[in-house]
């Protein structure tokens, strides 16, 4: 097809009208007022930090995980070999995301899926086995427990192991997600708690953390699983921040810690880096300067060590193709670039086999060495924020920061973020979007590398996608029955009436799911008290 | 005078709320005339009676997970309704695509075009909105 013929609108991917070229006198004069400021202070937009990466580059985190626990343990401790600085859980979704136990019937059906998404961990013994011999006191962890209703027993299960290890949980760093955006939005489950209660247990861990893990990032607001559902850069900003003040008003309301350090527990949150790399480096400095003006205008908190948010970036799955595979690790490389010139605290690149399965190991070790390369021989950590002062990124970061505000007012009227998950509202903006950008290929104004265009192929690599284990279910099935047979029958009784109990009132209840994983009570337990007390989320899509 | 609209069952067959895909392709499957019913996460069993009860003329699967589960479902529709064709997409593998195809069943990968989903709906119900 010819390039030239194509109709060009010339516009950033969420839909910003471009100039040919930028001059000082695009930059709004708002914006001009601030943009001079240094990195590591107000409004932050040039980064978190004054020395950026000289002082620490950012944290390498993938997302890892299948089959059974230990072939979870092998994966992760392989990615640590391969230079990797944090590690990442993954749970697997079938019996995870929906708190079953694998006898479970709508898990019986699909057998063969379990473990194909990340390890079956059905108590705490199956997440010890998980965490064997992770550095879990020197390494950034993630415990995953990324869908709401699973946040409560996939972090009291690392806790737990942490805690039997003698590790005083005041010094544990690390992170969990318990993400709305992935829960109510981008990966809507079979069976979940409805928004409140979500909303309970996120403030409940937030509480918690504040009280005994003072290292621990609570909760993550991953705009990423906004984004990858349809969400545009200004939308995914303002819908984050919209979340964000979902958590921070029920804990003012509460009461019942200081609010900067609630601001601080939700001050960690991810974004996801697409393949329009300005735009996506200019969301990240629009982020931090949002987060700052929120932060002031809303609660009054100026003290720098919490204005300045931390990003989290993973790059777009949704862009990684089936065809020609391979050029999914330039695709890795540009939307990682555009994390690092935004100012990210840590990466997670998508393997370039996402689009045929879950990582493999080669795959795996390639988004590791992507951000290698650019740690290690591009100069990229000598100077911060090296788009600054571009009157083209200052513009577009001004422009998104105006754009992102007005769609937080949007869901604002909606009755808030909460509301428009309930509504349907947030799932038919993302709609909208995803319908757009297949209509943009189907006219070919939107050209996907050997997708719409350029589809001969000679490459003599053939990737056939990771094949995973076959003996996930029937261990998880071997040793969920184990657990059955061998706890103390009484205690974990005793534990699940009293986390029963916890639920029906209003006090937290993280104390009791830390006792309830002590006592070996196992997933679908849990889960049979949340479908009990809170009973199941009214989806407004229909999947 | 065309006649009614032929009628398409969209379901996943995992337990993955990865909804994009299914989403779009019902959506373009609506704009090119077809009627289209949703019905979300379920098991072989559920899937049989929701072409049975919703009398379709093709069953389309979003396949998120493995290709055994996909291929349970494909075997319980050709068991009750040898009639009824079915085609899938999702994050397929290519041996998994190698293997669906070879049992009859059209398989559209990531990036496939809807033009190219649509059109294949029209040849497998054999309609066409006039």
């Amino acid at each position: 097809m010819n390039h030239d013929s194509r109709p060009q609108r010339w516009n950033s991917v969420s839909g910003i009208p471009l100039k040919s070229f930028y001059s000082a006198e695009d930059i709004p004069a708002e914006h001009r007022r601030v943009m001079d400021a240094s990195p590591g202070a107000a409004p932050f937009h040039r980064g978190a930090y004054p020395t950026g990466y000289r002082t620490k580059a950012w944290r390498i985190f993938q997302l890892s995980g299948f089959g059974k626990p230990e072939d979870e343990n092998a994966r992760i401790k392989f990615l640590l070999a391969n230079g990797e600085t944090g590690f990442l859980m993954e749970h697997d979704r079938n019996t995870g995301d929906h708190c079953y136990n694998v006898d479970h019937p709508d898990v019986l059906a699909r057998r063969e899926d379990v473990g194909l998404t990340g390890a079956v961990m059905q108590s705490v013994r199956d997440i010890a086995i998980c965490m064997d011999g992770l550095p879990i006191e020197s390494t950034y962890g993630h415990a995953g427990g990324a869908v709401v209703q699973h946040a409560p027993f996939a972090l009291a299960g690392y806790w737990t192991v942490a805690k039997r290890r003698g590790i005083d949980l005041r010094t544990l760093a690390g992170t969990g997600q318990s993400d709305f955006f992935l829960t109510y939005l981008g990966c809507v489950t079979k069976q979940q708690i409805p928004t409140p209660a979500g909303l309970r247990f996120n403030a409940d861990i937030m509480e918690f953390c504040s009280k005994h893990l003072p290292r621990w990032v609570p909760v993550s607001i991953a705009g990423y699983n906004g984004a990858d559902s349809g969400l545009n850069a200004y939308q995914e900003l303002g819908a984050l921040f919209a979340n964000a003040v979902e958590y921070l008003d029920e804990i003012k309301r509460r009461g019942s810690m200081p609010m900067e350090e609630a601001a601080r527990g939700c001050g960690g949150v991810s974004f996801r880096m697409s393949m329009d790399i300005i735009e996506e480096a200019c969301k990240l400095r629009a982020a931090r300067l949002m987060w700052t003006q929120l932060l002031e205008r809303r609660y009054g908190i100026t003290n720098p060590k919490v204005a300045n948010l931390r990003i989290h970036c993973v790059t777009a799955g949704s862009m990684m193709t089936w065809q020609q595979p391979l050029n999914n690790i330039v695709r890795g490389t540009l939307m990682a670039l555009a994390g690092v010139l935004g100012g990210v605290q840590s990466l997670g690149v998508s393997g370039y086999d996402e689009a045929l399965s879950i990582p493999s190991e080669h795959a795996h070790q390639m988004s590791v060495r992507i951000q290698q390369v650019l740690q290690n021989e591009t100069n990229l950590c000598a100077v911060t924020d090296p788009l600054g002062g571009s009157y083209y990124v200052e513009t577009l970061t001004a422009q998104l920061v105006e754009r992102a505000w007005q769609f937080f007012e949007e869901i604002e009227q909606q009755g808030g973020f909460l509301a428009t998950l309930d509504s349907g509202w947030l799932h038919a903006r993302a709609a909208e979007n995803q319908h757009a950008e297949f209509m943009a290929q189907d006219s070919g104004e939107r050209v996907v590398v050997g997708v719409t265009d350029f589809r001969e192929d000679i490459s003599p690599y053939a990737v056939d996608g990771f094949m995973g284990v076959d003996d996930a279910f029937e261990v998880a099935l071997a040793r969920l029955e184990e657990v059955r047979r061998t706890r103390g029958e009484r205690r974990a009784g005793d534990a699940l009436r009293e986390l029963e109990r916890v639920c029906r009132g209003s006090e937290n209840i993280m104390p009791a799911m830390m006792e309830a994983l002590d006592a070996d009570v196992t997933l679908g337990e849990v889960g049979d008290v949340w479908r009990d007390v809170f009973g199941d989320w009214n989806t407004p899509i229909q999947t | 005078m065309t006649s009614a609209p032929k009628r398409i069952l969209m379901a996943k067959t995992g337990l993955d709320g990865h909804w994009r895909g299914p989403t779009i392709v019902a959506r373009a499957l609506r704009d090119a005339g077809f009627e289209v019913i949703m019905v979300g996460m379920v098991t072989a069993d559920e899937v049989v009676r929701a072409a049975i009860d919703e009398d379709v003329d093709l069953v389309g699967l979003n396949i998120g997970g493995h290709v055994e589960v996909a291929e349970r479902a494909i075997a319980a529709i050709r068991a009750a309704r040898p009639e009824v064709p079915i085609f899938c997409g999702g994050v397929v593998p290519p041996w998994a695509k190698k293997r669906l195809e070879e049992k009859g069943v059209e398989v559209f990968p990531p990036g496939s075009q809807l033009p190219e989903i649509v059109e294949a709906a029209r040849r497998l119900t054999g309609w066409q909105a006039a």
